[in-house]
């Protein structure tokens, strides 16, 4: 009897301690997500009443050619991105695992911009790489890497592109690092200490040792990264506004062009249902291969 | 002690709420930007005669202007009046969302002369709503300094886009990071005010006006097209322009470096804070043969949207900043355009010259009456833009520029 009694009050006390995370997933995530849903089968400009289309607005957007440039580019950029941000991050945090005082005023300094919003961050590189004020004309004109101003941002895809890799790399790249270090510190000096004796030299201790031991947390970087690369907006939104043609939209851009100045919200929300797909897709992937790390 | 703490709260409670809106007040959103200056002047005016009604202003970033709007509309949680740039008239007017002002203006002499091309894109099949709040409009300006230093008359601006090529070609280079002529690159909403009037002054259309109009027609659109491709292909066009989004847009004649360029009354008090010793006059802006000019009218529309409930409030501050007084004691002292036609004679603009020359682009300024104004032309992603881009920056045929920007812009039409 007192066996039933404890397992039923275990139960409404479990019941109340998930109750708020239910509620909160549910007001601010299901529900939202569900009337996207609802949203995305109809053309609905806000000023005029919603109009039930069915299947249309999907069907549009693969027919739609910027909405294939978009995602193509997106793609690019997350697959140049990913390994900038996963390697430098990772070698990074070799450098700076260790608890010295240097190493850790670097680990502050690389962090620091991760703190720093992406509106503000992007702002910030726009007037660096501008052409003619901006501080990194000036600094390779005066270095002689070139002999005359270039033109950074909105004119070339790929120079503009490298451009927004060069502000995000700065503004993230420390978040990876600092899971790094905390999953390198970690690993127990005893297995390093024993490799050292046995005279495997620093990178056949990172390749053989650091990198299997901490490959959950590259993993988990990795996916965490890839999904912020696949939803980025902020920085082209301010740094490239998409051009030159089109060619830096992101798919993200192209959502919030459709959802809010064209005021197309039912269009808008079968791009986003399109491009939660290809994250699930992504994410999904990621976790089989993070299990199958684990296993 | 405690009576000293609950003092405090109290004072502070009395300033919170002193400085916040009243219940009389009317809530009014405006978009932000250059015309900022102007629209408070209007509401400061106003608060000092109506200080039982006074006008609590809110901007909004210009870019979040329809969105905002759009999401206050469907919320039920809108203002009492709302600045509007006027391109977006027609969309909000024909969606039934702003209230219905005929009847009060109907025996209000000051309508008949507010600016058309304002009350045009306020009016849906024969009812106003709204009225000019403020009005910008496009001309060419031109460096008189810049002028002389290349040996050109300094009094004789170019008539037509032949002399307009062969003063930027003088003026080229006469400095270092000096150019004849300024188009921005990146900018949909600059190219539209600036570039868009070479093509109205030639004779050419941009934009459709319905599913069964036509982009882009005349013989004019592919000979201004060439002109502009010619000067960039030219070097008369500062190559970084390509980068211009619009930031710096304001910024760029006043610099000094630019020898003419499209821009707008508001580059007047600027180019002179920036700048103060140049030099610089005013005239329209030229199409391909000499007579022919053309302007964009542009600025704000103040409207009521539907379900304010101080709509007679609303609309005694419309007829307030149409009034004489306002026309000539705010608008003309603070340099700007008066929004009625038949107060540009006023004591502050005859001590303005070049106000006076800027003042005659409203009477042929050319207001684009279209439902879809963003998609077809102030977005980045839009085939204005992108047509311009093709026609400034690369290679290929004009005649294939042309075809592929009106596919794309009966498609935004159509739909």
């Amino acid at each position: 009897m007192s066996n039933i009694y404890r397992t039923k009050q275990s139960r409404r006390a479990g019941v109340l301690l998930i109750a708020p995370a239910v509620v909160f997933v549910g007001l601010f995530t299901l529900v939202p997500f569900l009337v996207m849903i609802w949203v995305s089968f109809h053309n609905w400009s806000l000023i005029t009443p919603p109009k039930w289309v069915g299947l249309k607005n999907f069907e549009k957007a693969f027919s739609d050619r910027q909405f294939w440039i978009s995602l193509t580019f997106t793609l690019k950029y997350t697959a140049l991105l990913t390994p900038i941000l996963m390697i430098g991050g990772y070698l990074i945090a070799l450098l700076v695992a260790q608890n010295t005082p240097l190493r850790r005023v670097m680990r502050t300094v690389v962090f620091t911009p991760v703190v720093i919003g992406l509106g503000a961050s992007s702002l910030l590189w726009y007037w660096l790489f501008a052409t003619d004020a901006g501080l990194i004309n000036k600094v390779l004109l005066d270095l002689g890497l070139i002999s005359e101003r270039v033109i950074w941002l909105g004119t070339d895809a790929t120079r503009s592109n490298l451009a927004v890799i060069a502000s995000i790399t700065w503004k993230v790249i420390g978040f990876g690092m600092i899971l790094f270090v905390a999953a390198i510190q970690s690993i127990d000096g005893e297995i390093i200490e024993a490799s050292k004796i046995d005279g495997a030299s620093f990178w056949q201790r990172v390749w053989h040792i650091i990198l299997p031991l901490t490959l959950k947390t590259v993993l988990l970087v990795t996916l965490v990264s890839v999904i912020g690369s696949l939803l980025a907006f902020d920085q082209f939104y301010i740094m490239t506004a998409g051009q030159p043609r089109n060619q830096t939209a992101t798919s993200v851009f192209y959502v919030y062009l459709n959802s809010f100045p064209y005021l197309k919200l039912g269009y808008g929300a079968a791009l986003s249902l399109i491009l939660a797909g290809i994250v699930l897709v992504f994410t999904v992937a990621q976790m089989m291969l993070s299990r199958r790390a684990q296993g | 002690m405690r009576t000293k703490t609950l003092g405090a709260v109290a004072l502070l409670l009395t300033v919170a709420l002193g400085g916040g809106a009243s219940a009389q007040d009317l809530q009014m959103w405006e978009r932000s930007g250059g015309n900022a200056p102007m629209v408070d002047a209007l509401v400061a005016a106003w608060n000092e005669k109506n200080p039982d009604r006074k006008i609590v202003l809110t901007y909004i970033p210009h870019t979040e202007m329809v969105p905002k709007l759009a999401q206050a509309i469907a919320s039920g949680e809108v203002p009492d009046l709302m600045g509007l740039d006027l391109i977006y008239g027609p969309q909000f007017t024909s969606a039934g969302q702003l209230e219905d002002i005929t009847d009060y203006f109907k025996d209000d002499p000051t309508i008949a002369t507010a600016s058309p091309g304002h009350i045009k894109v306020a009016t849906w099949e024969d009812r106003l709503y709204g009225v000019p709040l403020y009005a910008d409009v496009s001309a060419l300006f031109w460096n008189k300094d810049l002028f002389v230093k290349a040996g050109l008359d300094p009094e004789k601006p170019p008539t037509n886009l032949t002399e307009l090529h062969d003063y930027a070609a003088k003026i080229t280079g006469i400095e270092e990071g000096v150019y004849g002529y300024y188009l921005a690159g990146n900018c949909a909403g600059c190219n539209i005010f600036t570039f868009g009037p070479l093509i109205w002054a030639s004779g050419g259309t941009i934009e459709p006006k319905d599913a069964s109009d036509m982009a882009l027609q005349g013989d004019a659109v592919p000979k201004v097209l060439e002109w502009a491709r010619m000067m960039h292909k030219e070097g008369l066009i500062n190559p970084a322009n390509q980068a211009e989004n619009g930031e710096t847009f304001h910024l760029q004649f006043g610099s000094g470096k630019v020898g003419m360029m499209g821009t707008g009354n508001f580059n007047i008090t600027l180019a002179r804070d920036q700048n103060p010793g140049m030099n610089f006059g005013i005239t329209l802006l030229p199409g391909l043969e000499t007579g022919q000019v053309a302007s964009f009218a542009g600025g704000d529309i103040v409207t009521v949207p539907k379900g304010s409930k101080r709509v007679e409030d609303a609309v005694d501050f419309m007829k307030f900043i149409l009034s004489d007084e306002v026309q000539v004691e705010v608008y003309a002292k603070l340099l700007n355009m008066t929004t009625r036609g038949d107060m540009v004679d006023n004591k502050y603009y005859a001590e303005e010259p070049l106000i006076q020359d800027v003042a005659k682009a409203i009477q042929i300024g050319v207001t684009p009456y279209t439902l879809k104004f963003f998609e077809l032309i102030n977005s980045p992603q839009g085939p204005w833009l992108q047509m311009l881009q093709r026609v400034y920056y690369s290679d290929e045929p004009i005649s294939e520029i042309i075809d592929s920007t009106r596919a794309d812009m009966a498609a935004i039409v159509e739909e």
